[in-house]
């Protein structure tokens, strides 16, 4: 077990990789009652097309199975899993995002059980024709849930306006049509290619012994057999810089319209302390030009163009990135138009040494602040260790950011021709 | 366990636990009086104006860039409705001071600004400035109306709205839109001085104190210089109590709207809340009922109907409501309802298994127990305490939880009366659905 001190956040991570592949990481938290475990795979709703290296062909598998999957892992042969959680006191919870699946709990005793559930349900599939049918119709649920979400519907529709061929652009969930393909001979596919250990990751954050803990999840894993590790292909098609469309538009049974504004960013591909540093400088930048603090801000609120859930947010992975600002406006054309012309005035004359320097203090003391929630900080370093990255490096890279590292980046990040704009507006 | 240093003077109370497990320091100032509509909507503005500027940043801009210059502080205002009383409250919290280089000497500078927003705003003469009023009524409006956007918290706050027609606890949170066209400036002032002068205040803080009695003191004196000393004015407060039974029949509500998903909402009444011996048990009947994915609301209309995707039910302890949630087919609406009654009816047959009440006791232990580790959720336990003067902490809560045995959850769950069930539908498949 390798030991990792991070003496000026006062951490101190554990990490093993088993011998069936699974990479395991232990944050023990001094004094918190909570323990909150997050089992994940590589494996989200972009994953859609894939092989192994033993055969010939590509597969294709319908929209949101990823996440059907998710649902389906709550099944098991003798009662279903919530109630495995249940009787150990623990609170269950799944979730699918565009690149993982991750299955957690977040319990206060019991731990050592509740640790073994998780490792043992999400390793024992239970699919049935019937099992599988009667999901249909509470994803079914779900996704009209969503269809009737204004913020939802803006987000897809910007992903949608931005990306033409990457899969990032579908719906985590799918859509009824697509889900109603699914049975359970591809969820088992699916299962098989994507639920290796050597897939994925297991981590714990809370009040607990670390040596005990990587005993019994070591002791867990030892007394189960794996096949061979796949090895597996994914494949994503190509996707040109330039964005699809402009500007994408739907009506919907709301009162005020929304708006967003998104960048589609042509600097991916990376990995570790190179990604983060991209994030947090991007995440700066932003927030300089669109956050509370920022002139930008209150002359829209003056100005009745937003309101206060006006926001801003980054996202970067290895094969895609993106950055969006907005939220509820009364006129989305005319806040276009001035957030367009905050961004080329800044890119004429440069950002404010002072404002950059306040937006950079601002998000070390954030950072330090999320620390105090397990279940942030857990999910948080799961998704960098999915990216080769380390969260903890964040405070570092934060301490360094230069005003100087910003300049080039604003120029490459807000070109026009990589620029987006989704719009909800209220049916007639 | 935790446990709350409190130092009172007059109406005023200032709640420390000292602790050094967050590498963040909280702080909280709640200022409460009764629910009154006369004045309701101007108390719902009021914390969002205040953050429009104070004497010393008097933009809603300088008190944002200094916050963000106190490496982010977040300072938060907003408005509470706690049972039968309104709440203000401005909240602050900031990295520990030792945490981060350059940081020393900043809790202090969060707790003046706190009081400031609260007590020391920026005016013209003897009112709020008008191009402040102006942004925050506007905003106010559609702070109100954003609610209709959201389908589920529309239908839950339409459902209470029924269920309280004519009584002070069916007045909305942020008030109603059409008293914003009398709030002037002037008026906004005058609320602001009464609510100072009247309201009852509580500050918690949570986090890295030293010297907790040292600074209680530094923080009355802080208040006293912003606030005045008109301890004597001050009226003493209600408790709040649980709702009582509304009498007549079943209340059932229906609205259209153009959607994809059918809301359904059921109300319960108990006249049970959280200063009754059996506020412990209500809330496992609860969670049998459907605070937990293995509960009755969630097996049944969920995993065996596979009817939605939530289902569940919420007590609100203050007020002794129970609330059900789900978002269905519309066309799905009476077999919904349906079943839904019948669990309600199978909890008050006592059709309750022996792991029904094992799971949802370990359950709830466990919400207990992480509350512990969430700064603001342990000053919420105490609060809730405070509001309806009831002297219980976590342990005590623990420990009334683990005594509780079937026989009082069944006898418990005869509390339960139906009040309104409020549906909202699809325009044009209304047919489908009738009350």
């Amino acid at each position: 077990m390798h030991k990792v001190e991070y003496p000026h956040l006062s951490e101190v991570l554990y990490q093993e990789t088993l011998a069936c592949g699974l990479n395991v990481f232990l944050l023990p938290k001094a004094g918190f009652q909570q323990v909150f475990a997050i089992f994940t795979t590589r494996y989200g709703s972009i994953d859609s097309v894939f092989k192994t290296k033993s055969e010939k062909q590509y597969t294709t598998v319908p929209e949101g199975i990823a996440h059907f999957l998710e649902h389906k892992m709550f099944e098991a042969e003798d009662g279903d899993v919530f109630s495995q959680f249940a009787r150990f006191g623990a609170s269950a919870n799944a979730f699918t995002s565009f690149d993982q699946t991750s299955y957690l709990f977040s319990g206060t005793e019991n731990v050592h059980e509740n640790i073994r559930t998780l490792l043992d349900f999400v390793q024992q599939p239970y699919f049935t024709d019937e099992n599988v049918e009667k999901e249909k119709g509470i994803i079914g649920q779900e996704i009209r849930m969503y269809e009737d979400n204004p913020e939802t519907r803006v987000f897809y529709g910007l992903l949608q306006a931005m990306y033409g061929q990457h899969p990032v652009r579908l719906d985590i969930a799918g859509s009824v049509e697509s889900i109603a393909e699914i049975d359970k001979e591809i969820l088992y596919r699916c299962y098989e290619t994507f639920y290796h250990p050597s897939n994925m990751v297991f981590l714990v954050v809370g009040g607990f012994d670390p040596d005990i803990v990587m005993n019994l999840i070591r002791t867990n894993q030892a007394d189960k057999s794996f096949d061979p590790a796949p090895d597996i292909e994914r494949f994503y098609a190509e996707e040109p810089v330039p964005v699809v469309s402009a500007q994408s538009t739907v009506h919907l049974n709301v009162k005020e319209p929304r708006c967003l504004i998104g960048w589609k960013d042509a600097r991916i591909g990376l990995t570790g302390k190179a990604l983060i540093q991209q994030e947090v400088l991007t995440g700066v930048l932003l927030d300089t030009l669109f956050g509370r603090s920022s002139d930008l801000y209150h002359e829209l609120i003056d100005d009745k163009l937003i309101d206060q859930q006006f926001s801003w947010e980054y996202e970067l992975t290895p094969g895609y990135g993106y950055s969006v600002v907005g939220g509820n406006s009364s006129d989305p054309e005319q806040l276009v138009a001035r957030v367009r012309q905050a961004v080329d005035k800044v890119l004429a004359e440069g950002l404010n040494e002072q404002e950059f320097e306040r937006s950079r203090k601002k998000a070390i003391g954030r950072f330090m602040s999320s620390l105090d929630f397990p279940g942030y900080v857990g999910r948080s370093l799961t998704s960098y260790i999915l990216k080769d990255a380390d969260l903890f490096d964040t405070l570092n890279i934060l301490e360094s950011l230069q005003l100087d590292d910003a300049t080039g980046r604003l120029a490459e990040h807000f070109r026009v021709e990589q620029q987006s704009v989704s719009i909800v507006l209220p049916k007639a | 366990m935790e446990k709350f240093l409190t130092f009172q003077q007059d109406q005023w109370a200032v709640h420390i636990l000292p602790t050094k497990q967050f590498k963040t320091r909280h702080m909280s100032v709640r200022l409460l009086w009764p629910l009154d509509h006369s004045r309701l909507t101007a108390t719902a503005v009021l914390p969002y104006l205040l953050l429009e500027g104070t004497k010393k940043y008097p933009t809603a801009k300088s008190i944002m860039r200094y916050a963000d210059d106190l490496f982010g502080a977040v300072i938060r205002t907003g408005i509470g409705k706690r049972g039968t009383m309104q709440v203000l409250e401005a909240s602050g919290s900031l990295p520990e001071e030792s945490a981060i280089h350059g940081a020393e000497g900043l809790f202090q500078k969060v707790q003046e600004l706190l009081v400031d927003l609260l007590g020391d705003p920026f005016l013209e003469g003897d009112a709020f400035p008008r191009s402040h009023v102006d942004r925050e009524l506007t905003l106010h409006k559609k702070r109100i109306e954003s609610v209709y956007d959201d389908k589920m918290a529309y239908a839950m706050e339409r459902c209470v709205e029924e269920m309280g027609r004519g009584e002070t606890f069916g007045l909305p949170r942020l008030g109603y839109v059409d008293d914003l066209q009398d709030l002037s400036g002037e008026i906004l002032r005058q609320v602001h001085q009464q609510l100072l002068k009247e309201a009852e205040l509580h500050v918690y803080v949570v986090g890295n104190i030293a010297n907790p009695e040292g600074f209680a003191q530094v923080m009355f004196k802080t208040l006293a210089s912003r606030f005045g000393t008109a301890a004597a004015q001050r009226k003493s407060l209600q408790t709040v109590q649980p709702l009582d039974y509304r009498a007549g029949d079943v209340r059932y509500v229906q609205e259209q709207q153009e959607i994809n998903q059918g809301k359904l909402n059921l109300g319960f009444r108990t006249q049970v809340s959280y200063s009754s011996p059996d506020y412990t048990t209500l809330l496992v009947a609860n969670g049998i009922l459907g605070g937990f994915p293995h509960s009755k609301l969630f097996v049944n209309v969920r995993e065996k109907a596979s009817l939605a995707y939530y289902a569940s039910s919420r007590l609100d302890g203050l007020t002794g409501v129970i609330a059900v949630q789900t978002g269905i087919d519309p066309r799905n609406y009476e077999r919904a309802l349906q079943i839904i009654l019948e669990q309600v009816q199978a909890l008050k047959d006592g059709q309750v298994s022996k792991e029904e009440i094992e799971f949802t006791k370990n359950g709830l232990r466990n919400q207990y127990l992480q509350a512990l580790d969430q700064p603001m959720s342990i000053a919420d336990v105490h609060f809730s305490g405070v509001l309806t003067r009831t002297d219980r902490n976590i342990d005590d809560l623990l420990n009334q939880l683990q005594a509780v045995q079937s026989d009082d959850v069944v006898k418990i769950a005869q509390t339960l009366h139906q009040d309104t069930v409020y549906f909202l539908g699809n325009r044009g498949e209304q047919d489908d659905a009738q009350g």
